[in-house]
């Protein structure tokens, strides 16, 4: 009979606890709870429950990561300017935006995020931008195109502005540097509420409206955007994470407004699914912009039939988990 | 597949953990009801930790057609410029639990 020692040139351990940190592949017996264990790698990813926001809002932006993420703006009943900032477990009031606005922009970090365009009420799209330095907003740069509801991506010094709705959809790209927008390679494809993952100069693009919504990926290199691999569900309004070549989708809305639980990672050529979704489907969602592919945070946004204040933390794949071995 | 359903308020922090979302998919719908797999004995457990009420499908999907149907009185009520919006700009539509 094969041994374990014949085939792995290793014996099993006979340890009293679980070892601190075990490596891939270690296989153990723990004599306290009687029982063989083996340190394997999740295959897919799982969203959890997070702490719920103060103020339930839609087309929002977000900013930060999931241990620190950021939530300004947005959609109540009436545009709100609220800002409120998470810290692993619960959702704390920051400072205003100086401007109460929608369908706006957001990228950076908790504690230096960027707010970009959006809709103001009466004046209609705007072009202000305003910057976060975890405690109060000041104003930056105006856009060169006034709009909302586009793409952003990269630092609050080095950002993306891309997409978005003028009337009518654009294909503008713009570069931030801290202090002003300057204009960068247009889009290949025209459209309103793409999500974005990235840097300045290593950006993706991915899904959006464009009559109907759009599973389309495209990829800016600093200069010009090319084509990606396509979201295997078209959708508009959706979350993102990560960076160019290890991104995440996450939610989004359908042609008819209602909310997709959907989630996607993207390798830098194509994006698979996986198993599971948001436990809450909803669209026009903020999202930890500076999050990655195994660690992001969805909130707020808009199920199909009211706004949200549900977070969720997602965990990805490849995470190290203890697993018991049953023989029988 | 088949599916139970019950109604539980999500209160936030660990209402679904990671282990929950691992071994079956919460799925949730207007007016906080949540739908699991049947024949789960995991998602049973996650209902009463969540201290859910059951409801069966027919319940459920009455408790989400009146959240719609409240969702699509508030969105006749907008004036035309606001239903012109490039966002939320259809009338909810109904959702027809599976």
């Amino acid at each position: 009979m094969a041994t374990y020692y014949g085939t792995y040139g290793q014996k099993v351990q006979y340890l009293a606890s679980d070892p601190s940190d075990p490596q891939t592949g270690q296989v153990w017996y723990n004599s306290t709870s009687a029982v063989l264990k083996v340190r394997s790698v999740t295959t897919s990813g799982t969203w959890a429950a997070g702490g719920n926001l103060g103020t339930a809002r839609r087309v929002l932006g977000g900013a930060g990561t999931q241990t620190a993420g950021l939530a300004f703006g947005g959609l109540t009943t009436v545009n709100t300017a609220e800002t409120e900032e998470y810290g692993g477990t619960s959702w704390t009031a920051g400072g205003n935006l100086g401007t109460a606005r929608r369908d706006l922009g957001g990228t950076g970090t908790q504690t230096a995020a960027l707010a970009i365009g959006g809709f103001v009420l009466p004046s209609g799209n705007t072009a202000a931008t305003e910057e976060y330095d975890g405690t109060s907003w000041t104003s930056g740069g105006n856009l060169g195109t006034t709009r909302r509801v586009m793409g952003a991506a990269g630092t609050q010094t080095s950002a993306l502005a891309f997409g978005g709705f003028i009337p009518p959809d654009s294909t503008a790209t713009e570069e931030y540097d801290g202090t002003s927008w300057t204009a960068g390679g247009n889009m290949g494809t025209a459209r309103r509420s793409p999500a974005g993952a990235g840097t300045q100069t290593a950006a993706l693009a991915f899904g959006g409206f464009l009559y109907p919504t759009s599973n389309a990926t495209e990829e800016y290199d600093g200069t010009s955007w090319t084509t990606g691999g396509n979201l295997g569900t078209p959708r508009t309004t959706l979350g993102g994470s990560g960076i160019q070549t290890a991104a995440l989708a996450f939610g989004g809305l359908t042609d008819a407004d209602a909310g997709l639980s959907a989630t996607e990672l993207y390798n830098g050529t194509s994006w698979t699914a996986n198993p599971t979704g948001l436990n809450t489907a909803r669209g026009v969602l903020g999202g930890s912009t500076a999050g990655t592919q195994t660690s992001a945070l969805a909130f707020g946004g808009y199920t199909g039939t009211a706004p949200t204040a549900a977070t969720e933390e997602w965990t990805g794949p490849g995470i190290g988990e203890t697993k018991t071995v049953t023989v029988s | 597949m088949a599916y139970k359903y019950c109604v539980a308020e999500c209160w936030g922090k660990g209402f679904i953990t990671h282990g929950d979302s691992s071994k079956f998919q919460v799925s949730g719908f207007p007016g906080n009801v949540w739908q699991i797999p049947a024949n789960s004995q995991d998602a049973n457990l996650w209902v009463n930790k969540v201290a859910g009420s059951w409801k069966t499908k027919a319940e459920a999907q009455a408790i989400v057609d009146e959240q719609v149907a409240i969702a699509q009185a508030a969105w006749d009520a907008l004036p035309d410029e606001q239903k012109q919006l490039p966002i939320g700009r259809q009338r909810p539509t109904a959702i027809v639990l599976e």
